[in-house]
């Protein structure tokens, strides 16, 4: 319902005042944390060079969100979203058992996962769509972010799972930060290397799940990748870095969310991802202009 | 009376990749804390038999030990220091920060280093001469010095025995002598020093003993009596053509029926 | 409903429809052979995204779409990208996959926006470029002659075409591309044109596939069916003849599937090229997983037979020479290898002894003499002591074959005992 009524306020005009609402801050506020979130979490895989592990895991969604929504006819976000969250998982572990059992390489089978979990998803919400499941219409939400369509309380589990995802992160800094520096001398001291780039695996997925609603399944993958990217740019610490990437992560969500607020017909991720890639561009530019890289 | 046990032991360790031997029943045995060198061809698995010391390779066959015990219970007492083209060296962490990895198992989960491991990190450090350089970015520094950062990060766990993967690879003649007084510095405090080294040359001066590899072991022993003529010879013009002959039939065999 | 009944209920509107898809299918297994091959199936990726502002301004500068402009607007677009992600990588030090997923998702958001601010101008929709509308291809047709054939096809069919004679013509190249660049650029071969042009072709088939099946399934038909091939042949021809075949019967079953469950075709042709993909990983010949399974059951049951008949030569040796023998295993797999050899006839219970039928003596004599041969050259070559000679060659018995035995006695320079001093059987 309530999503009927933002999917109406996007048609409309570009309506300044609508960007003011209590709603729309309340949403601000969320898609801002998960962005932030997203740009640590991301800053660490994108280190471990598993920078597109996310962009599989955020195709496979798709299907879950279909298959929860198609379980329990509910289209609260929570369900939807763990739907999408035991789908990611399912994804990766159909990646580690191709790793593992067959000759494909790790590009080609990342490719084949995100198109045929895209596909089967794209199929399932089609069917339902066809069949005339009252709601599953708004499942095309997901594709392309739409945040407009988001209540309060949704912004609210969006902020907590994104917290802890990140107070996870910063418990395990020291043991992610040495496996994805230097594997094998971890492993050499003893470290389950294996136990931790799967946590790290789970937490991008997390993060590719709660990043749905605000970016969509195509564009998710961004969030974690755009903003340690920039990030990197500005410095060669660290703590910094993932500093730096929750702020230019938080900034493009909020920016994004009130362009797309304002603008009718406008998806949500697009928009995102174009002021993160903003943002990059000018880091380089302004990086390279302040002190050229010496060459290494 | 109670003989200590031997610090390493290989029992007839075979290393295979995809079925395929690339090391085969090696068996060598170092009681003494020494400087040992570990010698071949390229390609010859010498790497491969420091990465099977150290679990990090699964065993086709046989066993390794260390004080006499499997590897898990020891882990706290082995200093390890890979290949400098295994890392990303544009990661964002100072040299510092490396050094520092090498006191983690000892801090343990969840916990960060204290000063006392930063203390430990910064004696590392000074004993490679590279005090000057701890809050440099790693990548803005010489060959020589990131392998000196390396070996900083080994010394830096406080292990009985280190293992050094071709530490001497694309390294000035400074580093090399500073790394090599750091590790005569450990054999003399008795550590028994591994070192994998691709390399001929200098080869007598340095080691105590040696291990001479072409995917099996030829001979092992000190130095100046393992590096007979004949035993080079087996090493660098040797038996491969009829290792890898039986290493493919290997593969082939056991694949299908 | 029969088969018949189905299939005219299918009917010629969605005959076209099955027959685009199978042409960008076509055009896509090709491409997608060498992508997967060159490990470039990332790029496939990147590119299918990255071509959508190419499409976009092709079309609002009037370009039609599947017309010669928008081809040329996603070439460009490709190259873009990936010379972007080349800048990226070399000039600002981002890795690769990190680079790439920057360019690609900036692109495709880009083309989004175009597509939603141009919306009045163009006839786009942002979910088509998602998952295409196969099902409407048949109703934009082109008069060709007396038939109407539908616009996306004959695209398809052009893109197929020049694709097909463009491998044709450069095949010798690509294979040794494909196989080894770095020899290939060292022969003297024009390796980055072979790239360039399989790059252009990638842009190609995305435009072609855009409509039909939206730009994240043209992943699907790239990359699905060509690393399912791959797992079935090896030679780059075949493999990519496999492709095409898969990658074409998937397009037309995934239809059906689609017409039959009345939903959308691109997803559900991207399901059943995934579960060909799956039938590949489980009973491919040679490297599937059902035939990896029975090759370590019947590699087991070859060794336990082999070690039956080995004790025994050894026993009947020792018999000879008045020296004990060590005991044939007796697992319960080595019990039931003996009762199969002798059932077979191969061994016979002679006054309570075990002894070798004259058939089964050469095998036996053979995987003796494979041990004792290995025995002797980790002896000569190995240092080893004497007693850890016995496991690894117990253990290769079961792997030498008869030309590997003449070339390790050669070494060997003919000796003929063993480090036990058992004397080592002649080959027969």
């Amino acid at each position: 319902m309530t999503s009927a009524v933002g999917y109406l306020s996007c048609l409309a005009a570009i309506d300044l005042s609508g960007l003011l609402a209590y709603n729309t801050l309340i949403v601000a506020a969320g898609t801002a944390a998960v962005g932030c979130a997203a740009g640590v979490v991301g800053s660490l895989s994108v280190l471990r060079k598993r920078a597109l592990v996310g962009d599989a895991a955020a195709h496979v969604t798709l299907v879950g969100v279909a298959t929860a929504f198609a379980l329990t006819g509910r289209r609260d976000l929570p369900t939807l979203l763990a739907g999408g969250f035991a789908a990611a998982l399912a994804g990766l572990l159909v990646l580690v058992v191709m790793r593992r059992y067959t000759r494909t390489r790790d590009d080609a089978a990342t490719a084949i996962v995100l198109s045929v979990g895209f596909g089967g998803g794209i199929a399932l919400v089609a069917g339902m769509t066809a069949r005339g499941i009252p709601g599953s219409a708004g499942l095309e939400n997901f594709l392309l972010g739409h945040t407009a369509a988001l209540t309060a309380r949704d912004a609210g589990v969006l902020a907590g799972v994104s917290l802890a995802t990140v107070v996870v992160v910063m418990l395990f800094l020291k043991e992610a930060t040495l496996v994805a520096f230097d594997r094998s001398f971890a492993a050499a001291a003893g470290w389950p290397v294996a136990v931790v780039d799967y946590l790290l695996v789970v937490l991008v997925a997390v993060m590719v799940v709660v990043g749905l609603p605000a970016a969509g399944a195509v564009l998710v993958t961004a969030l974690v990748v755009i903003p340690p990217v920039a990030a990197r740019q500005w410095t060669d610490r660290l703590g910094t870095m993932l500093v730096l990437a929750g702020v230019i992560g938080l900034v493009s969500a909020v920016t994004g969310v009130a362009i797309s607020a304002v603008v009718p017909r406008l998806a949500t991720g697009p928009v995102i991802v174009l002021v993160a890639a903003a943002i990059f561009a000018i880091s380089v530019l302004f990086t390279r202009w302040r002190s050229p890289r010496e060459a290494a | 009376m109670s003989l200590a046990p031997p610090l390493v032991e290989f029992h007839d360790v075979t290393v295979a990749y995809g079925r395929r031997p690339v090391l085969w029943n090696v068996d060598l045995t170092i009681s003494e804390p020494c400087l040992f060198g570990v010698v071949g061809p390229n390609g010859a698995g010498k790497s491969t038999l420091l990465k099977a010391a150290l679990g990090l390779v699964p065993l086709a066959g046989g066993m390794v030990r260390l004080f006499g015990q499997p590897l898990e219970r020891v882990r706290r007492r082995v200093g390890y220091v890979p290949q400098r083209e295994t890392v990303d060296w544009d990661f964002p962490v100072s040299v510092m920060d490396v050094v520092l990895m090498g006191t983690y198992s000892r801090v343990g989960w969840l916990r960060r280093p204290a000063a006392a491991e930063r203390a430990v990190a910064r004696e590392s450090l000074a004993r490679v001469g590279l005090e000057d350089l701890a809050d440099r970015q790693i990548g803005r520094l010489s060959g020589g010095q990131q392998q000196r950062v390396f070996l900083a990060r080994a010394l830096a766990q406080q292990a009985d025995v280190y293992f050094l993967d071709e530490p001497m690879a694309g390294v000035d003649a400074r580093s090399q002598e500073q790394i090599l007084a750091v590790l005569s510095g450990l054999r003399d405090a008795g550590k028994l020093v591994i070192v994998v080294h691709h390399d001929l040359r200098a080869v007598t001066d340095w080691f105590d003993a040696v291990a001479l590899i072409d995917m099996r072991l030829v001979a092992a022993g000190p130095t100046r009596e393992t590096l007979t003529p004949d035993n080079l010879r087996r090493t660098y013009a040797g038996a491969i053509d009829v290792l890898d002959e039986v290493g493919r039939a290997v593969q082939r065999r056991s694949r299908t029926p | 409903m029969t088969s018949a009944d189905f299939l005219s209920e299918v009917g010629p509107m969605h005959g076209w429809a099955m027959a685009t898809a199978a042409v960008v299918s076509a055009a896509a297994a090709m491409v997608g052979t060498l992508l997967v091959v060159r490990r470039m199936s990332l790029l496939g990726d990147a590119i299918s995204h990255a071509v959508l502002p190419g499409i976009v301004v092709a079309v609002l500068a009037g370009g039609r779409p599947g017309g010669p402009l928008v081809i040329v607007g996603a070439v460009v677009a490709a190259l873009v990208t990936v010379w972007l992600t080349q800048v990226l990588r070399d000039g600002v030090g981002v890795a690769e996959d990190a680079g790439a997923g920057v360019v690609f998702t900036t692109l495709f958001a880009l083309g989004v926006v175009l597509v939603t601010a141009a919306a009045s101008r163009i006839d786009l929709d942002p979910g088509c470029i998602l998952y295409g509308i196969l099902e409407l291809v048949p109703f934009d047709t082109i008069s060709v002659g007396r038939w109407n054939v539908p616009r996306a096809f004959l695209t398809g069919l052009a893109v197929l075409v020049l694709i097909g004679l463009g491998l044709l013509v450069t095949w010798r190249l690509q294979v040794f591309v494909a196989f080894d660049a770095d020899a290939a650029r060292a022969a003297g071969m024009p390796v980055a044109a072979a790239t360039l042009s399989l790059l252009a072709a990638t842009a190609m088939t995305a435009v072609a596939g855009f409509e039909a099946v939206g730009a994240i399934l043209v992943v699907a038909m790239l990359v699905v069916p060509a690393a399912a091939a791959e797992l079935l042949g090896r030679r780059l021809s075949r493999v990519m003849a496999m492709a095409v075949a898969l990658g074409v019967v998937g397009s037309v079953l995934g239809y059906l599937a689609a017409w039959k469950w009345n939903t959308n075709a691109a997803g559900m042709i991207a399901v059943v090229l995934g579960v060909e993909y799956a039938m590949a990983v489980i009973f491919a010949p040679e490297e599937g997983l059902l035939a990896r399974g029975i090759g370590q059951i019947w590699l087991r049951w070859r060794v336990a037979c082999e070690d039956q008949l080995a004790a025994v030569w050894r026993r009947e040796e020792a018999a000879g020479t008045g020296l004990a023998a060590a005991a044939a295993p007796h697992g319960f797999i080595d019990r039931l290898a003996r009762a199969w050899l002798a059932m077979a006839g191969r061994l016979r219970r002679v006054d309570g002894e075990w002894t070798l039928d004259p058939r089964a003596r050469p095998a036996a004599e053979m995987i003796v003499r494979s041990h004792r041969l290995w025995e002797a050259w980790l002896g000569r070559h190995a240092e080893l002591p004497v007693d850890h000679l016995h496991p690894p060659a117990e253990w290769m018995e079961h792997h030498l074959g008869a030309d590997v035995r003449r070339q390790i006695e050669a070494d060997l320079g003919w000796q003929a005992s063993d480090p036990h001093g058992s004397e080592i059987p002649p080959e027969r």
